[in-house]
């Protein structure tokens, strides 16, 4: 590209509209995130659900694994970070998302233990339908979108079911809010690696 | 009427870079190299171009080592872009 070509108007309103879509479609996610939160959250909830059954008392320990990993979740994102080399405008205000969420949950865990609230589990579905639907609506992506709205409908199901069977349903909501657009993304950023090659 | 075309943003590679800097946040100088397929001295003479004309901030740091260069649209650089689209709009619709 040399910088003092004569444009005429026409090819500067290509231009503009091809920099504008280079931009856009180098933003792809590598989904590592939203595939690690969908496993776990998915194996607490069904150990939580087998050990209701199987009399596993170190089954209601298994939660404690969405704090452990935090770290990996942490090296993720300062990986991630790294490697992309612009920032796009809704970076700061996705992470702003993320974290409230993240802090909203450990609070909202430490008060139902605290409180002994019934029925807990439909509350912690339905906060995984907010940061999804918005993360969905605010990066286009209809596989996150989907899945907030599935995730609140999930949580309507959960008023009438109680434990353990809650927990099949709060497998479900992990399943479709993040293992399902983690895999999407995952192959959409894999593809994108290829053709880059 | 219509005015004439802002000569700043007129030019292919200027106008590359700020139709990339007007898509994201800020960008690294590796990533408008990468997607103008411009050469480093080209785009480094046009990007202190567009910072003197005040439509970008130039930010030169250091990243594990080695140095980063991170370009940013203004809000004079957001409007002049604004303009030179409003009118080229014009220009072209007048020419239709």
């Amino acid at each position: 590209m040399s910088e003092e070509k004569p444009l005429t108007q026409e090819e500067s309103l290509a231009l503009i509209t091809s920099m504008i879509s280079k931009a856009k479609c180098d933003y792809e996610e590598t989904g590592i995130s939203a595939l690690m939160w969908g496993s776990i959250v998915c194996f607490c909830s069904i150990i939580s659900f087998a050990g209701f059954y199987q009399h596993w008392v170190w089954a209601n320990y298994v939660w404690f694994l969405t704090i452990v990993a935090v770290i990996p979740q942490i090296i993720i994102a300062i990986r991630e970070s790294k490697r992309r080399k612009f920032k796009s405008h809704n970076d700061d205000a996705m992470s702003g998302i993320w974290i409230s969420f993240g802090v909203g949950i450990f609070l909202m865990s430490y008060f139902v233990n605290l409180f002994k609230v019934e029925h807990e589990g439909s509350l912690y579905i339905i906060f995984y339908g907010i940061p999804t639907f918005a993360t969905g609506l605010a990066r286009n992506f209809k596989p996150m979108i989907i899945g907030g709205i599935i995730c609140w409908a999930i949580a309507i199901v959960s008023f009438y079911i109680s434990f353990p069977d809650i927990m099949l349903l709060t497998a479900l909501a992990a399943i479709i809010a993040w293992f399902i657009p983690g895999l999407i993304l995952r192959r959409r950023y894999q593809k994108l690696k290829n053709e880059n090659v | 009427m219509f005015k004439d075309l802002d000569p700043i943003l007129h030019s292919q590679l200027r106008l590359a870079v700020m139709s990339l800097l007007i898509s994201v946040k800020e960008a690294e100088f590796t990533f408008i190299k990468e997607k103008t397929n411009a050469s480093a001295g080209n785009i480094s003479v046009q990007i202190n171009k567009l910072k003197d004309a005040g439509y970008i901030n130039v930010l030169k740091q250091f990243k594990d080592n080695y140095p980063q260069t991170i370009c940013k649209i203004t809000p004079l650089g957001i409007k002049a872009f604004e303009e030179y689209v409003k009118n080229l709009q014009t220009y072209l619709s007048i020419k239709k």
